[in-house]
């Protein structure tokens, strides 16, 4: 009858089946062998001279990076390990980065471990899969590669401002905008993103507003009083630029709303206030010896 | 002699007649402006609150037109937001009975989306809803009510709103129900650690966090936790430390103010008033799940010698500050500098506010410095010790008394700076000159000219 098939053809058709099952299977896994990466370990030049053939970009993305650039350099080595037994997959995992970037407590570190990103991975990371590229939402939450290497980039200062961030550089922030825009959107709506960045930028400037308040109360002070009578404010400043500054920059980057605030802005007013102090201390000072001495000089 | 009296009754009633709705009115007034909350006419909200409040700054996207389906929004948005998608995918709303789809929380309109609040959450998780609804009884400080506190803040008012931020960013945990279930997952295995919580329970006020995993407990938990099935209720028995959920939202409550006595940690309280006494008797039960009760009751009693302690610290570093006030030597005065938050400058009657009960909480800038000394011992170091005293880190505790000590010491040094210095002017019969940065500067002008 037609469209009905007896037990013979049925029988020939599973055969048929598990001929072309094996033929596959030997096919994608000599290919496999072919495109497998050699076993033993390597040197960092040996990883480059390799991988440069392969994939100049990415040598040339990591060579344009800060862990190529300063020191002590993180090569392939520091992150991948020497061997390409689970290259990729170690690489990709925070522990990888914390160790060289001042361990759990740091503030770069801290900032985003307490973030929803870094609490939400820090519960569910032994549950993901490691071995899946760093985009597409692959991972729940964004780990520091997810967003520092999206997609495999080796250029993690691509999305890094200038250390010193009283100086602002309109074009490198343009460029970082864009690439962290790209990574944010696998997950966050486009208009929630923009407003998250504006409100970010303005936050900072308000911080700045309040070191270069500062820096500009040292200035005239310094006209008047010796470097040793402001080393107490002169400390102070350099507290709010290289900490507190910093930390807010940290919190707006990372999402810690700890790092925004009370690291943060709150720490700028009190450093601003106590400089402010210290000054009119010594105007008071100046004052009541000054009269002291028209006093006695009468 | 009878109708005089008659006559008099209309007075009062009549200024009840005319105050009572006048109030009304005035409330209404107050909180019609840009803003939210009772300071509304006194600043407007950036952008991003949106997020954070959408009940009252959420407007919907107009770029997108058109009438979609739950399976259409899914449809699109798996290439647009794949993050989002994975998530919801995850989530126990896809695998029900009947799915909840995208557009059963934020509409179908694309030009009339909004973001979901606990009202919308609530539609479905009515006991969770009606619970946290039931929160606001126990006044502040609650979940339930974070948000009003946050909005009716005055230093939140008087400062330029992207500075704010991050206060909204945590008390949006009275508006929104993702601030501890985050989406798209929505999970309640998630809420149950404390994990779930120090995003906002950590920093200098409440290191919650750092005292809970200083005590037993948390060791225990940081060691053992990932091996342990979240999916269990928060009742006796299913875990063998507590987290911060097992005891403030036992079985699930999700009233954390329920049993709070020392509440925020910022004003002495009576832990013996016979209220205290029934949520005192609520603590030892709840202990009672793994200990004794007499050794729960032992632990909550020497929590008050604690904050005793750490009150005669407090009230001492208090009498020094107002000693400096009586006798006009904290400098600058009030009206020296910037005035205090949501106040007018050329107000009558300008006083330097200490402690709790005249807004100090509102006053960390724009002041003097051994004002500041004074929030930083108060806001800091004695909630500090408090935590750790509740959670059981002793370290935390010595830390914080520690640095009280010396805090005391450090305000009363710099008092007798004060002292003598005003002493000294008045000897040769000059006045402290107050120096004009105090009310100018870059940030001080930005500041006051932005709400």
């Amino acid at each position: 009858m037609l469209g009905s098939v007896t037990k013979g053809e049925r029988r020939g058709t599973r055969n048929l089946r598990i001929v072309f099952g094996w033929l596959l299977f030997f096919v994608t896994s000599s290919v496999a062998v072919a495109g497998m990466p050699p076993a033993g370990s390597f040197d960092n030049a040996a990883c480059i001279s390799c991988h440069e053939q392969q994939d100049s970009a990415l040598v040339k993305a990591w060579q344009i990076s800060a862990h190529a650039k300063d020191k002590p350099v993180a090569n392939c080595i520091s992150c991948h390990g020497n061997s390409h037994n689970r290259a990729a997959s170690k690489a990709r995992r925070d522990k990888t980065c914390i160790n060289c970037h001042g361990g759990y407590k740091s503030p770069v570190v801290h900032s985003y471990a307490y973030s929803k990103h870094g609490l939400i991975l820090r519960i569910e990371k032994n549950k993901w899969d490691w071995t899946q590229p760093l985009a597409h939402a692959n991972y729940r939450t964004p780990g520091c590669a997810y967003c520092h290497m999206h997609a495999g980039g080796h250029n993690v200062s691509a999305m890094i401002r200038d250390p010193d961030l009283l100086k602002e550089n309109g074009k490198q922030i343009k460029s970082i905008k864009d690439a962290t825009r790209q990574v944010c959107q696998d997950c966050h709506a486009p208009r929630y993103i923009s407003r998250l960045f504006d409100n970010g930028e303005k936050m900072l400037e308000i911080a700045r507003m309040k070191v270069r308040e500062a820096r500009d109360l040292l200035l005239q002070a310094k006209k008047q009083y010796t470097a040793k009578e402001l080393e107490p404010a002169e400390k102070r400043y350099q507290e709010m630029q290289s900490v507190y500054l910093k930390n807010v920059y940290l919190g707006i980057a990372h999402q810690s709303p700890d790092y925004q605030w009370w690291y943060g802005q709150p720490a700028l007013d009190g450093d601003l206030l106590r400089i402010k102090g210290a000054i009119n201390e010594l105007g008071r000072i100046k004052n009541v010896n000054l009269s002291q001495q028209a006093q006695c000089a009468r | 002699m009878k109708t005089k009296k008659v006559r008099y009754i209309w007075i009062p009633i009549i200024v009840i007649l005319i105050a009572v709705p006048a109030g009304f009115y005035y409330v209404n007034w107050s909180e019609s402006g840009a803003g939210a909350g009772l300071y509304s006419r006194d600043w407007s909200p950036a952008a991003i609150f949106a997020y954070w409040d959408p009940d009252d700054f959420y407007k919907s996207v107009k770029t997108m037109t058109g009438v979609y389906k739950g399976k259409q929004c899914v449809s699109c948005h798996e290439a647009i937001t794949p993050g989002i998608v994975k998530d919801w995918r995850k989530s126990r709303h896809s695998k029900a009975k009947k799915v909840v789809y995208c557009s059963d929380c934020h509409g179908h309109d694309h030009q009339n989306l909004h973001l979901p609040t606990p009202k919308i959450c609530g539609g479905c998780h009515t006991t969770e809803h009606a619970d946290f609804e039931g929160e606001k009884r126990f006044g502040f400080p609650s979940h339930a009510l974070a948000m009003d506190r946050a909005l009716d803040a005055k230093h939140f008012v008087d400062k330029p709103k992207a500075e704010v931020t991050a206060c909204l960013q945590c008390h949006s945990v009275a508006t929104k129900c993702d601030s501890c279930h985050t989406r798209h997952l929505f999970s309640v295995a998630e809420a149950r650690r404390p994990e779930g919580c120090i995003t906002c329970h950590s920093g200098p006020p409440h290191p919650d966090d750092e005292t809970y995993f200083g005590s037993k407990h948390g060791q225990i938990y940081l060691a053992e936790g990932d091996s342990w099935d979240w999916s269990k209720p928060l009742r006796k028995g299913n875990y063998k430390v507590p987290t911060c959920a097992y005891c403030h939202m036992n079985r699930s409550k999700h009233q954390v103010a329920e049993k709070s006595i020392w509440k925020f940690g910022l004003k002495q309280v009576n832990p013996l008033t016979s209220g205290n006494e029934v949520k005192r008797e609520k603590w030892v039960k709840l202990c009672s799940d793994c200990h004794k009760p007499d050794w729960a009751r032992q632990q909550l009693t020497k929590m008050d010698t604690e904050r005793k302690h750490a009150w005669k610290k407090l009230y001492a570093a208090e009498s020094v500050l107002k000693d400096l006030r009586r006798k006009g030597q904290l400098f600058p005065s009030a009206k020296q500098r910037p005035p205090y938050p949501t106040d007018s400058e050329d107000a009558f009657f300008q006083i330097e506010r200490i402690g709790f009960f005249e807004g100090q909480a509102s006053a960390f800038y724009n002041i003097s410095p051994i004002e500041r000394d004074y929030f930083n011992m108060w806001y800091f170091d004695n909630l500090g010790a408090y935590k750790g005293a509740a959670h059981g880190d002793a370290v935390f505790v010595r830390k914080g008394h520690a640095a009280m000590d010396s805090d005391l010491e450090n305000i009363r040094r710099n008092a007798n700076v004060l002292r003598t210095l005003s002493e000294a002017e008045k000897k040769v019969g000059i006045k402290p000159k107050a120096d004009a940065f105090w009310k100018h500067g870059e940030y001080t002008d930005y500041n006051r000219e932005h709400n």
